[in-house]
Formats: structure tokens, C-alpha cells, sequence
């Protein structure tokens, strides 16, 4: 019985080692359940728009409701500017939504609990937020870190804490999400530990606990996608409308 | 008449309970956001402050200048979130 809580998160190489240069390309099982995630969003989405009927039936219900709240909550918060982004949105919404979902099954992989892969994420948005920024405003994008109706002498300071505040913007995006999939995963295996050593007599406590625990914890990971893409749509609304 | 009835029922149901899930749903997303908001700036000002004083040769004088300067731009992070709940 596997009792280490932090055991899950373990990368290992599935099949062969492969070694490009200096850098190790083996197919692991973080690898293996991102191939997973984006097939199984293929398969929905191929699936339940085949019929495309005038009433939906349930598959197709969900995918248009899928659809509109991704749709609603960009023209919400960026704005009409911003329809030519839905795909990326909706995809990385959908992306970050499945690998926390599948994450909840039993003896799978949550990709989403790896600081590699969310900050990838991150640093993709924050560098196409910043290009999109520059290409729509040009040098004036930099009038983001100077806030309107600041007194010239403490200008100085602003900026840097406005720049600080711009660059911390990836950190917090994939420290959060991150951290959120992997407290939640350590604390349900803890609980299940607890279960299993506490037995016959003491174990329906931290039973009980486990199963509130897991439903939080799909809370959590529906959450955690939401705020994933609608922070996305934040940043690029301060890129697409410029001011403060 | 009646479907006219039934139409405004449906309406007034569903707005109801769509909003008020929603708004549920909406303050507990923000409100996981305002930790990592804080923390995230002030460790992004130290880490700065840390490569500037290597660059500069200034130990440790910058890292301690920077790491205030991240702890008021954390502050500055969590008051604008906050502001943008309010807002909704």
C-alpha cells in the first residue's frame, strides 16, 4: 500500500528513453494523460455536435452550454474585441477543465498539479497578452505602468511597482492553479492514509472527511479552470483597452 | 395569455437561480485569487532584487529594498482584485 501522499505526482518514463541532445524527450505518464485530455475533448466535441439538431439532445446541450459560457464570460469581461481569442480561451478552459476532472479519478495523473505545465500556460498568455498589447497600441502600451493623475515625484515608484505587477501576473496565474490541484490531491491521499491505518475502528472519520473532501476538491477544480480563463480574459482586455 | 404567463415564470425562475450561482461561484473563484496575488508579487520584487544585487555587486541592500517594494505592490494587487469584486 502506497502511503507516501506525495507519491502521485511522480513523473515516470513510459517505453523507451529518448534523448535529443542534451535534453530527455521520453514519453512519461504526465505526457501520456495531456495526450489523453486533448483526445477525449476531441472525441466530446466531435461527438456531440455530429447530430446538430435544432433540439439538442444532452450532449449536444452540454457542448452549447459549454460553448455560451466561455462566450459569455469573454464579452463580459474583455469586451467584443476579443471574439478572435475564443478559441485559444476556450481551449485552454476546456484543457485545464478536463486534466482536473480526469486528475479526479483514482489512480490517474493531474496534469494541472505540475508547476512546469501551468507555468507554460502562464507564460504562453502573459508573452501573447504583451505581443498583442504592442501590435494594437504600439510604444503607447507602455502608458499601461504609467497610471493617469500620479504626482510626478513618486512616478518613479509607481512604474517599478506597476512593472512588478505586470510580470507577477504568470507567477500568481500558475502558482495558483497549482497549487490548488496539488494541496487538494496531498490532502485527499492523507485522509485516505488515515483510513487505511486507522482500520475497522477509527477509519469512518476520515472516511466521511474523504468524501467531503472530494467533492470540494471538483469544486475546486472547476473553480480553478474558470479563474484560469477568466483571468486569461482580464489580461487581455487591459491589452486590447488601454486604461487604468 | 397563458403562454405569455408561462414565459415570464420561466424567465423569472431561471434568472434567479443562474445569477445567484453564479455570484457564488464568482466570489469564491476571486477570493482564492487575492493569496497567490500577494505572494506572487512580493517573491517576483525579491527575486529581482536578488539578480540586481548579483548583477550590482550590492548585497543585500537591493533584495531588501525590493522585497518592500513587492510586499506594497502585493497590497496594490489584492485592492485592485478586490475593487474588481465590487464592481460586479
Amino acid at each position: 500500500m502506497a502511503t507516501n501522499p506525495m507519491e502521485q505526482f511522480e513523473v515516470k518514463t513510459i517505453g523507451p528513453k529518448i534523448i535529443l541532445g542534451n535534453i530527455d524527450i521520453s514519453f512519461t505518464n504526465s505526457a501520456l494523460f495531456m495526450v489523453i485530455v486533448v483526445t477525449l475533448i476531441t472525441i466530446f466535441f466531435t461527438v456531440s455536435t455530429q447530430k446538430k439538431s435544432l433540439i439538442p439532445g444532452k450532449l449536444q446541450l452540454l457542448a452549447e452550454m459549454i460553448y455560451e459560457f466561455v462566450a459569455k464570460m469573454i464579452s463580459d469581461t474583455a469586451g467584443q474585441d476579443a471574439r478572435p481569442y475564443f478559441p485559444f480561451i476556450l481551449t485552454l478552459f476546456l484543457f485545464v477543465l478536463f486534466s482536473n476532472m480526469i486528475g479526479m479519478i483514482p489512480y490517474t495523473f493531474t496534469v494541472t498539479s505540475h508547476i512546469v505545465v501551468t507555468f507554460a500556460l502562464a507564460i504562453v498568455i502573459f508573452f501573447g497578452v504583451t505581443i498583442i498589447g504592442f501590435l494594437k497600441h504600439g510604444i503607447k502600451y507602455l502608458e499601461l505602468f504609467v497610471p493617469s493623475g500620479v504626482p510626478k515625484l513618486l512616478l518613479p515608484l509607481i512604474i517599478v511597482i506597476e512593472v512588478i505587477s505586470y510580470l507577477s501576473r504568470p507567477i500568481s496565474l500558475s502558482v495558483r492553479l497549482f497549487a490548488n490541484m496539488m494541496a487538494g490531491h496531498t490532502m485527499l491521499k492523507v485522509f485516505g492514509g488515515f483510513v487505511v491505518s486507522l482500520g475497522l475502528v477509527g477509519g469512518w472519520l476520515p472516511l466521511g472527511f474523504s468524501v467531503a473532501l472530494t467533492g470540494l476538491e471538483i469544486l475546486v477544480a472547476f473553480l480553478q479552470a474558470y479563474v484560469f480563463a477568466i483571468l486569461t480574459c482580464i489580461y487581455l482586455n487591459d491589452a486590447l483597452h488601454l486604461h487604468h | 395569455m397563458d403562454i405569455e404567463d408561462l414565459k415570464k415564470k420561466i424567465k423569472k425562475a431561471t434568472s434567479n437561480k443562474k445569477s445567484d450561482f453564479q455570484n457564488r461561484g464568482n466570489a469564491f473563484g476571486i477570493a482564492m485569487r487575492l493569496g497567490t496575488e500577494f505572494v506572487a508579487a512580493v517573491f517576483v520584487a525579491s527575486f529581482i532584487g536578488f539578480y540586481l544585487d548579483k548583477w550590482l555587486e550590492t548585497t543585500p541592500f537591493l533584495m531588501i529594498i525590493f522585497f518592500f517594494i513587492g510586499a506594497g505592490t502585493g497590497i496594490l494587487n489584492v485592492v485592485r482584485s478586490s475593487k474588481m469584486i465590487n464592481k460586479d
